[in-house]
């Protein structure tokens, strides 16, 4: 297997999983209304997804690029430590390149960690039904709501969710940036545009995710 | 024995031709059991071998580097000459010829000379055709800059890294006959004898430098590519592992050596800032173009170059040689310079150096347009010395920098040893006693590429049918033998002083006596001297380590040992020319005001030296010519 | 000037290998690193010990045959520049500096800071070329080159083959080095014809070798004596896609 095709996997996916991280928060974005509204509306939003046919597929391909994500990286780590069976005795890489792009594997095992909590806590009982049963709200809908509003009341939680909402910002940045270079786009001014982007919606989605917890559990 | 050239008949410009006609040709299913080995892998060397190899040759190529991109080719900046003529200024290969011819001060062969203006022009064409990056107009043609010793613009040029892109095209191509299966690539290798059996070179001993092991390889014909030994100066713009020992071993076997004291001082090089100091930087001598060189007039100045008004500064090139000024030829320039260093007009910390300013050009042109004609090598200035030569003028020092001399050739470019040819800088064949800039690359190229592959045939298809010799035979034992006590002889020494030691000595003699001027008393002296550095290296030498591993020092000690030996050579060849001519400059014969002079009646001949166990034989290769009548060379 | 030199001493390749450390005196600021590792040569010849190999040649910067990690740094501590022209004014007095070989499996060492990186050449020879033999070029100004497109070619044919971007990658990936040669030739029209085996061969071939892969650290380019651009590699990865697509 050559060397692209499995950088090729990690960053194609990776920039899916960008997409639907904007997805993810708008849904989330819907906590902050007051609420009533932002009861119905969210568990409405929810139903929607699970019921509609093009979403359930959606869904797939997104458990399938984690999966894959996860799984062409440690293929990609493999890799490279074997290339490097012996490392220098003084290595000064913060002088020429930044902490995160050296601990992209490092970083990502953050937010894998994360990623299973965070689906024991919402994917595994609205899904699956582990756990404790999940009501019903006025219309009828399943109460996601209350799921997320009774989990972002709880301060550990909250504490957990947004301080490892750190390493995904960084993740995304050096990840958004490279993705496009390992596909091969290489125009000079686009890279230095994407460069700009990269940074701007790392920021977004870390503060974004982090912030909202917060705000939900002080309401 | 008599030398004989074996010059084509004809006119000029019919005889590289005519000698295509006559030569002999091998049937490809011949070419195909025919063995060739090629020392060095440099531009004439990776030439040759690749295309060799694309004729059907089998090659064995050779390389002291641990890879054949690293040869000092790689160093060359400035560029390429080539009669294209494209810059409409009158140019063409007989304007070529002659400027060659006359930068040489008329002590190289017509024919030869011709033949590399000739070819000067296709080999554009090959290497365009092979990748390099040459620099471009906006109209996507090439484009042009000149050179020292010229009025034309005829230089071709990839920025200030020409002979680094040459070279890696002629390495590609050698690497893609390796893949052919063509070529066998041997790095980390080092030649330490030729093989001559019944009078024909047939193979050379080695020595692998990573395991210490001595090998023997046999060939049909062995080719030297192994560049330069201005080594022997100890302080040069060459590579730390540039040596003369594979020309000098093949000369102890026979082969003639010519000119061996015509030794290219280039002027624009940086200037020694320390004892310890291993190399010296060279700045490309395209900075004159645009680069004005001057000195205080005052001596002793010891102001900043930027605190000396106009009116206080000499610029002594354009003085002397309004004509060319700044771009007169390198023998020239480096004397001049010289002179006024003697003169105590030197700048810098040593008083070794002359300024090279660039403020003038900055003015007329625009900071841009000179960074993008020179920017790398004003980079590179930076690196090496701190000092930004945008704001004030580069220190600049004349460097021991390329070898006229080497093995004698003839037409075909064979030595005197039948089958044993040597190309590039290792042979005496074009460039007479100075040469041009940017005719380096040239004849390189040449040599390896166009002429080597159209002449060895001719050799080679008598040996065709000549019963095989192996590595048993004994010619190959006992120089096998013959290396490995040497070997442990001189590791046997265990005296009390390096390697560099002897070198810096030999270095120094040699620097002072047989460099840009010189005369018989310091000749005489530097040979005696040179005897008894002979004499200690061989009684007081150490070196730590044993044979059979990577031992560096042992590598440089074999080669200086070498060295020593040349340098006799050089200061016998350099005390018998009673002349001047080009870069062998003799203070008792020059003009009233200070230029060669020329004695064409006693000397219009190349010294070919040969080896013998007591002395060096001189043997005396008329030069003819027939096309054009040497003349003073004036550049004023 | 006094420092103490802290260097990799390893036999052969299949020694152990270990740190030793030099005191070394009477150096002085203008001279060059590695004339001050032939300083402490020069010095360990007459103290009877072996002396240490390194590499180097044409010690000005443009044959990349030398090449050493410096305190923690590909050819030292500057950015773009070869072990060959870092100068001892770059260090502080008395100071340690800790010398090591390229580590990468690609680049095995064969004595102290001396490696192998013939696998550099083991990818020129499956594609760095153009397949035109001697004799068969056609007159050079007939086809034009922008003067844009032959100044970004000079850009990466300048490559030195000094390996740093290999050493200095936590992957060791040679993807800078491969690039660069890719996008030189594949730029030219001379390079063309056969534009899409060569990225191939190439990339087969890097792959081949013990190289990693390349996560775009960054750190080639900065390390790189050139300063060749990591864009490159992106330029190399869109070749290499044409080519599954085109061929």
């Amino acid at each position: 297997m050559d060397l692209f095709f499995r950088k090729g996997v990690i960053a194609s996916t990776g920039l899916f999983l960008c997409l639907f991280l904007i997805v993810h928060l708008s849904a989330n974005c819907i906590l902050l209304l007051p609420e009533d509204i932002s009861r119905e509306l969210y568990n409405s939003y929810s139903t929607t997804l699970r019921e509609n046919l093009l979403i359930k597929l959606v869904a797939y391909i997104l458990y399938l690029s984690i999966i894959l994500h996860v799984v062409y990286a440690l293929l990609v780590t493999i890799r490279n430590r074997k290339s490097t069976p012996i490392k220098y005795a003084v290595n000064h890489s913060n002088e020429n390149s930044s902490w995160t792009s050296q601990n992209m594997g490092f970083i990502g095992f953050f937010i894998l960690l994360f990623i299973v909590i965070h689906l024991a806590n919402f994917w595994a009982r609205i899904k699956l039904g582990m756990g404790e049963e999940v009501g019903t709200d006025a219309l009828g809908n399943l109460d996601v709501y209350e799921v997320t509003s009774s989990l972002f009341h709880n301060i550990y939680y909250v504490s957990f969710y947004s301080l490892l909402m750190i390493p995904l910002g960084l993740h995304l940045h050096h990840g958004l940036k490279s993705a496009f270079k390992t596909l091969g786009f290489y125009h000079k001014k686009g890279l230095q545009a994407i460069a700009k982007i990269a940074v701007v919606y790392a920021l977004i989605m870390s503060i974004g995710f982090g912030i909202i917890p917060f705000i939900v559990y002080f309401k | 024995m008599k030398l004989n050239a074996k010059i084509p008949e004809g006119k000029l410009e019919e005889k590289w031709r005519n000698y295509q006609l006559k030569s002999k040709l091998i049937n490809p299913a011949n070419k195909k059991k025919l063995n060739v080995i090629v020392v060095g892998s440099g531009l004439s060397g990776a030439g040759a071998a690749a295309t060799l190899a694309e004729l059907g040759y089998n090659v064995q190529c050779f390389c002291y580097q641990d890879s054949a991109r690293r040869a000092h080719s790689v160093a060359a900046q400035g560029g390429i000459n080539a009669a294209k003529n494209y810059q409409h200024d009158g140019d063409s290969v007989w304007r070529m010829f002659h400027d060659t011819l006359k930068g040489g001060d008329f002590r190289s062969r017509e024919a030869n000379t011709y033949r590399l203006a000739e070819l000067s022009a296709p080999l554009i064409d090959h290497f365009t055709q092979q990748g390099v990056p040459f620099a471009r107009e906006y109209g996507g043609v090439l484009a042009n800059r000149s050179f020292g010793g010229v009025q034309v613009q005829r230089t071709f040029y990839a920025r200030g890294q020409t002979g680094q892109q040459l070279l890696l095209a002629a390495y590609s191509q050698l690497y893609k006959m390796i893949r052919a299966k063509k070529v066998t690539m041997f790095p980390r290798t080092e030649m330490l004898d030729l093989v001559v059996i019944d009078g024909r070179a047939k193979g050379i001993i080695i020595r692998d430098l990573v395991s210490g092991e001595i090998k023997r390889y046999v060939a049909d014909a062995v080719v030297l590519a192994t560049g330069g030994y201005s080594r022997v100066f100890r302080l040069s713009t060459l590579a730390i592992g540039c040596n003369g020992s594979a020309i000098w071993k093949a000369h102890k076997k026979g082969a003639f050596f010519a000119a061996p004291s015509f030794t290219q001082i280039h002027p624009t090089a940086l200037p020694q800032s320390s004892e310890t100091q291993s190399k010296l930087t060279l700045m490309s001598e395209s900075l004159r173009n645009d680069g004005r060189i001057w000195v205080p007039k005052k001596k002793e100045d010891t102001r900043k170059a930027n605190d000396i008004p106009e009116e206080e500064r000499d610029y002594y090139l354009e003085r002397r040689y309004p004509s060319f000024g700044n771009l007169a030829p390198r023998d020239i320039a480096s004397r001049a310079a010289k002179e006024r260093i003697d003169n105590g007009h030197g700048v810098g910390r040593f008083r070794n150096a002359v300024y090279l300013d660039f403020k003038h050009a900055i003015e007329r042109l625009g900071l841009e347009t000179i960074k993008d004609r020179y920017g790398n090598l004003f980079k590179m200035y930076k690196k090496i010395t701190g000092v930004d030569a945008y704001k004030e003028p580069m220190q600049i020092s004349p460097a021991a920098h390329f070898s006229m001399g080497g093995l004698w050739v003839d037409y075909e470019l064979m030595t005197t040893i039948p089958g044993l040819y040597a190309i590039g800088e290792c042979n005496f064949s074009d460039h007479g006693a100075n040469r041009l800039g940017a005719n380096s690359l040239l004849q390189a190229s040449l040599d390896g590429y166009f002429i080597l592959p159209n002449t060895i045939n001719n050799y080679l298809a008598s040996e065709e049918n000549r019963a095989p010799v192996d590595t048993n035979h004994p010619a190959f034992v006992d120089a096998e033998k013959k290396i490995k006590g040497d070997i442990e002889h001189i590791l046997s020494i265990n005296g009390n002083q390096t390697v560099d030691h002897f070198h810096r000595e030999l270095g120094k003699v040699m620097w002072q006596n047989c460099a840009m001027s010189r005369n018989q008393a310091g000749l005489e002296s530097a040979i005696e001297q040179i005897k008894k550095i002979k004499k200690a290296f061989w009684q007081e030498v150490k070196i730590t380590g044993h044979s059979q591993e990577l031992n560096t020092e042992l590598e440089k000690a074999l080669r200086l040992a070498d060295f020593i030996e040349l340098a006799l050579l050089m200061c016998t060849d350099a005390l018998q020319r009673d002349e001047s001519c080009g870069a062998h400059f003799r203070e008792e014969y020059q003009t009233k005001d200070g230029e060669a002079w020329r004695r064409d009646k006693e000397y219009t001949y190349v010294s070919a030296w040969e080896y013998t166990k007591d002395y060096f034989k001189l043997h005396k290769e008329e030069l003819d010519f027939e096309f054009v009548k040497p003349t003073v060379r004036s550049y004023k | 000037m006094k420092v103490r030199f802290k260097i990799w001493r390893q036999d052969s390749p299949i020694d152990k290998g270990s740190f030793k450390v030099y005191e070394v005196d009477g150096l002085n600021p203008d001279m060059s690193f590695l004339e001050a590792l032939d300083h402490l040569n020069e010095k360990l010849v007459l103290r009877n010990e072996k002396v240490i190999a390194f590499d180097h040649d044409c010690r000005e910067g443009i044959c990349g045959q030398c090449g050493v990690f410096i305190n923690g740094r590909a050819h030292g501590p500057h950015e773009n520049t070869t072990t060959c022209q870092l100068h001892m004014r770059s260090f502080e007095e008395g100071k340690v500096i800790v010398v090591e070989p390229w580590r990468a499996k690609a680049f095995p060492v064969i004595k102290d800071l001396i490696v192998d990186r013939s696998a550099f050449d083991r990818i020129i020879e499956h594609g760095g070329y153009i397949s035109a033999k001697t004799g068969t070029a056609s007159e050079a100004n007939a086809i034009p080159v922008g003067k844009d497109i032959a100044e970004r070619v000079m850009d990466v044919a300048a490559c030195i083959g000094c390996g740093a971007c290999v050493a200095t990658c936590k992957n060791s990936s040679a993807a800078l080095f491969t690039s660069a040669k890719i996008n030189h030739l594949n730029s030219l029209p001379q390079g063309k014809p056969e534009e899409h085996q060569r990225v191939l061969d190439m990339t087969a071939q890097m792959a081949k070798e013990d190289f990693g892969h390349c996560t775009f650290t960054g750190a080639c380019e900065v390390e790189c004596p050139e300063g060749i651009s990591i864009n490159n590699i992106a330029e190399m990865n869109a070749r290499f896609l044409k080519a599954k697509l085109f061929r």
